[in-house]
């Protein structure tokens, strides 16, 4: 009997770490609000910039894309700083933070540059955003195991092929319909499970 | 008969076993955060931490936060050793045990 009960107090401290584990891993962080800001910044930009059905990348439209862009960044870091730290930070969280400061920080160096040598147009606009947005989603996705992200970083590819092929409208229409898709209408959802999920949390704690 | 492997003492604890193991999922994890996972008192939880801290297992670094003092604790290479370890240790006594 003693040999009995002492199996069944190892079987509970092998469940014990394991489960002590798996509960370390869960996400605790909240970014879906991200997508939706910068969903909402495309579009601005978009619409500061909107000339004749297609995006225009200079000229008298030459600053509505920077402009933009750096207050969406001050945007994200002064709420993200407002919303505080994660109680816990996992290696996912850590990989995926990496993966989406590289990504921007890809953009924010990049497409200036383009603009500035007069070598941006929208075609090659909308194919490197689509492009580095769905490698981003995509990683993030695969890491996480989320369906709805690798679904977002599937538009974003489709995005960055068809952007390739036919008129400068087109591939602007494109662009407008993958932010819909993948930054509005994700970031909402994203931001309703993580409501939902920390509910629960509140739930379980009490 | 195989012999049976010793218990780290410093592991064995429940609240210090499941405070390792909560760790050793995460880059860190801050103190409100174990006493929420674990349901412990401030003291308990405190005290236990301590006895971790002082085997080499833990890593503390406290800061402020919004004038808030906050401790954010991570698993050290020694202490995911000892879990490792213990585990191993574990899974020996359950196959000794079935044997038996």
């Amino acid at each position: 009997m003693a040999d009995e009960g002492s199996t069944q107090e190892v079987r509970e401290r092998l469940q014990l770490i394991e489960s002590m584990i798996a509960e370390g891993r869960r996400q605790t962080e909240r970014w879906g609000w991200t997508f939706l800001l910068w969903g909402i910044a495309f579009y601005v930009a978009m619409a500061w910039s909107w000339r004749g059905g297609v995006v225009s990348l200079w000229r008298s439209a030459a600053w509505a894309w920077p402009v933009t862009m750096v207050v969406a960044c001050v945007l994200t870091v002064v709420i993200a700083r407002w919303k505080g730290r994660a109680e816990s930070i996992t290696t996912a969280a850590v990989a995926t933070g990496a993966i989406w400061i590289c990504a921007g920080t890809s953009m924010l160096l990049v497409f200036p540059a383009l603009g500035f040598s007069g070598r941006l147009d929208p075609h090659s606009f909308v194919a490197l955003v689509g492009a580095i947005l769905a490698i981003a989603n995509g990683a993030s996705g695969m890491i996480y195991k989320w369906r709805a992200q690798i679904a977002c970083a599937v538009i974003w590819w489709a995005t960055a092929v068809l952007a390739c092929f036919g008129s400068a409208a087109r591939a602007t229409a494109v662009f407008l319909v993958a932010i819909f898709f993948c930054q509005i209408l994700f970031g909402i959802y994203a931001m309703l499970l993580e409501s939902r999920r920390g509910s629960r949390a509140g739930v379980a704690r009490a | 008969m195989p012999e049976l492997p010793e218990l780290d003492p410093v592991i064995h604890g429940k609240l210090r076993l499941a405070l390792l193991s909560l760790l050793a999922g995460v880059e860190a994890g801050e103190f409100t955060w174990l006493r929420a996972r674990t349901g412990a008192t401030d003291g308990n939880l405190g005290a236990q931490l301590l006895k971790l801290e002082e085997a080499g297992y833990v890593a503390v670094k406290k800061k402020f936060v919004k004038r808030k003092p906050q401790s954010v604790y991570r698993i050290t290479e020694a202490g995911r050793t000892a879990l490792a370890e213990y585990v191993r240790a574990l899974k020996r006594l359950l196959g000794a045990a079935i044997d038996v």
